[in-house]
């Protein structure tokens, strides 16, 4: 559920820079580095750290807006990609200088410790990121789709030019749309923060994941991605009892090869004429 | 872009003989280093510079050429060096077919996912690789010291000075058009295709050579040499150097190997440093420090030359005649083009009209392979043109002009002269008086009476129908696909049904 949260923040960003922001990674462990440095120093417990989190990302995410992408919306879609790739290394970099290289540990979410349905052990961290994640996944298709901010923000990502003839500050929403996915990535890593612990390397292969989902279940689509990321999850959760971590996720890239292969347009086609 | 002046040439050839002649063996090793990443640098440059395709998988290829020499090294000594190449063009050659045809952010994952699966072999299949410890103890098979420094170095020169070479000329002009109007280097005959798979295999090549030459000056390879930093390190160097001047990657791994040494008291900041760079050389300079040095030397940049007509217009070889028969062509519940049946001669000027939406466009982009018909027949005399692929169509003596520039600082005829260059013996022209002045007109006139003197047969769209009804042989006028009238430009005028269709406004006015 949380691999939903960090790829429904990659194409809320996605469609509105109409370009792969490959700092998304790394907007996740800084998501998770908050959490661990703002837990040690405020001693909150995380369900209040939460909001806190969302909201320093969400600057983040206005940030890397700023700097990496709004300048960069008329040139091809290759320079928003080197632009981000140099804030991943900048936000990696900077957190390995900030923190050092060591894994931490987030704040749980709801204690340890675990309680039984049906017959079934279920952990308490892992059912509040489950709830966690879906209220949120409701929250965005909330926006989204029911409202008029995310109307406008669904026009900008569907025709930018057009958006702004019909009078939409385009700059604004993009930075929003970013400041959301920062939001949403911020929990994220705090919700990753704890299970798989936090080390500034981790980013690139949050972003990879997200990458995959979107790419297989329909560039831009966000119940695709949603799709996309529940499938690899339980892809590695299957895969990797079978083949063991690593060959899961070298089947894993391998299935994307084949995938993008045979079907050059993702595994669910995407809306002709969109590209990034 | 044009050959490399003196000037750069001097800085190219200054790091070896420094190193040869006075630095100490740990300058010389940076050295040795600078030439390693600037040879994969070389090879990106031919990939992301020239064709403007985001390929994630250098770094993996520098790796598995860094194995490679290291797995053959015992065995094949040198020739090791040769292996690592091959084993690096290999899955770049194999991979390249389907990957190529990706869109750029597909692209961007695919070369990605296939680093990916290079770095997880690398550290789990043991039995080949080592796993974590890596392999040693082949270095003594390859060569070492001032040797490496030497045949790093020529390789390097060597790759500088071809890469000048050819992209200075029509190569670098037909790469920038691959790059930025595939559309338009379709219709001249340039293979895209086949351009983006040579310069994939060539770049991959290049980094499998670097790798293997890392293998030897380490003497130990590691699965760090697969993972992404080294690609990051191999972009940001691209970028920061200048990702299509020919010093650019030499200047970029100048700093990569350097900024370290410098910052060293900081740690890990060198590479935070760069990062910035990066992304300050991204939003300001997208030329690079190559181009950057160039303008503060005064040098003059590379002057394009404006694409112009040929003063004289020799007659062209080729085919006789254009015949289309029952080409019909459906976007969805949409019928473009119904029944169409056309034939053109060569010394003929064919005026296409009608209506917006009639589907004057989409014929001409059935005919010249940009749009596939759904049934009928396309030949030029005997040859078929229906299942051909753009590049090929113009190869056979086919031209096309575009409505619009499709080339960031073209002028309104510099797409006209490109068609007119290839010397096709048909060209398809595509509004080309669009917004054009009264003399243009004239211009134009003259232009399209000069080719149908030197035997070319013109097909020409236009809303201008004086200026067709002047210089056409024939007129055609089409409605909703279909061709609803042929013949001398004053009959067509005439005719009742392209009044009604086409010139009804006018009509009505009077």
């Amino acid at each position: 559920m949380a691999y939903a949260l960090v790829a429904l923040g990659f194409v809320l960003a996605l469609n509105a820079a109409g370009a792969v922001n490959f700092a998304h990674g790394d907007l996740v462990v800084l998501g998770g580095a908050v959490a661990v440095l703002a837990g040690q120093m405020t001693g909150l417990p995380a369900p209040l750290l939460l909001p806190l989190v969302a909201l320093v990302l969400a600057v983040a995410g206005i940030i890397a807006a700023r700097i990496s992408i709004l300048p960069l919306v008329s040139r091809p879609p290759e320079a928003t990609f080197v632009a981000t790739i140099a804030l991943a290394a900048i936000v990696e970099q900077g957190l390995t200088f900030g923190l050092g290289a060591a894994p931490r540990t987030a704040p749980a979410l709801a204690g340890s410790g675990s309680f039984e349905i049906a017959g079934f052990a279920l952990g308490r961290q892992p059912m509040a990121i489950v709830a966690i994640g879906g209220v949120l996944v409701a929250a965005v298709w909330f926006l989204l789709e029911r409202t008029q901010t995310g109307r406008r923000m669904r026009a900008v990502s569907a025709d930018r030019y057009m958006a702004r003839a019909v009078g939409i500050p385009v700059g604004r929403y993009i930075m929003l749309s970013l400041a959301l996915a920062g939001a949403l990535a911020g929990i994220a890593g705090l919700l990753l923060g704890h299970q798989f612990l936090v080390a500034p390397t981790q980013g690139a292969g949050h972003m990879l994941k997200a990458y995959i989902a979107v790419a297989l279940g329909g560039w831009g689509s966000v119940p695709g991605a949603l799709l996309g990321a529940l499938g690899i999850g339980f892809f590695e959760t299957f895969g990797s009892v079978w083949l063991g971590d690593a060959w899961a996720s070298a089947a894993l890239y391998a299935g994307v090869l084949v995938v993008l292969a045979f079907r050059p347009q993702g595994l669910f086609g995407e809306p002709v004429g969109r590209r990034a | 872009m044009r050959a490399l002046g003196p000037f750069w040439i001097a800085i190219l050839l200054l790091p070896p003989v420094l190193a040869l002649t006075v630095l100490p063996p740990f300058g010389q090793r940076m050295v040795v280093l600078v030439g390693i990443y600037a040879l994969m640098g070389l090879g990106y440059q031919l990939v992301f510079g020239q064709l403007g395709a985001l390929n994630l998988a250098q770094g993996a290829l520098f790796g598995v050429g860094a194995y490679a020499a290291a797995l053959a090294a015992p065995a094949l000594g040198w020739l090791a060096l040769s292996v690592a190449i091959v084993a690096a063009a290999v899955p770049a050659a194999i991979a390249a077919g389907p990957i190529l045809r990706l869109q750029s952010h597909y692209f961007a994952l695919a070369t990605l996912a296939l680093a990916s699966i290079v770095n997880l072999v690398a550290i789990h299949a043991e039995a080949v690789t080592g796993g974590a410890n890596g392999v040693s103890g082949f270095a003594s098979a390859l060569p070492r010291g001032s040797v490496l420094l030497a045949i790093v170095w020529a390789c390097l020169v060597m790759g500088v000075l071809a890469y000048s070479r050819l992209f200075g000329g029509r190569l670098g002009e037909e790469a920038r058009l691959v790059r930025e109007a595939p559309l338009v280097a379709a219709t001249l005959g340039i293979d895209g295709g086949r351009w983006r798979v040579a310069a994939f295999i060539a770049g991959g090549s290049l980094a499998g050579l670097s790798g293997a030459f890392a293998a030897a000056l380490n003497g130990v390879v590691s699965p760090d040499v697969t993972g992404f930093p080294v690609m990051v390190l191999c972009l940001t160097s691209v970028v920061v150097g200048g990702s299509r001047h020919p010093m650019g990657a030499v200047l970029g791994a100048v700093l990569a190997v350097c900024l370290p040494e410098l910052l060293r008291d900081f740690q890990g900041a060198w590479l935070l440093v760069y990062a910035a760079a990066t992304l300050a050389v991204v939003l300001w300079a997208p030329g690079g420090l190559a181009e950057g040095i160039d303008r503060l030397r005064g040098a003059p940049l590379p002057v394009r030359p404006e694409p112009a007509v040929p003063e004289r217009l020799l007659p062209a070889a080729g085919p006789q005649r254009l015949v289309l028969a029952d080409v019909a062509k459906r976007f969805g519940g949409v019928e473009a083009l119904s029944d169409v049946s056309l034939a053109i001669e060569r010394g003929e000027i064919v005026g296409l009209i009608g209506p917006n939406g009639s589907g004057k466009t989409t014929l001409l982009n059935v005919i010249c392979g940009l749009d596939r018909a759904d049934s009928g027949t396309i030949k030029l005399d005997t040859a078929h043109l229906e299942r051909l692929p753009p590049h090929a169509i113009a190869r056979h003596g086919l031209g096309r002009s575009f409505q619009s520039n499709m080339l960031p600082g073209d002028t309104r005829s510099a797409g006209l002269a490109r068609a007119i260059s290839t010397h096709a013996a048909f060209l398809l022209l595509d509004e080309p008086a669009a917004g054009a002045t009264d003399r243009e007109r004239e211009q134009l006139a003259s232009l399209l009476r000069r080719l149908r003197d030197a035997g070319r047969g013109v097909v020409i769209v236009d809303h201008d129908i004086d200026l067709l009804a002047r210089v056409c042989d024939r007129l055609i006028c089409l409605d909703r696909g279909k061709v609803i009238a042929v013949g001398r430009p004053a009959d067509v005028r005439a005719n009742p049904d392209v009044r009604a269709s086409f010139l009804g406004l006018e009509e009505a006015v009077a």
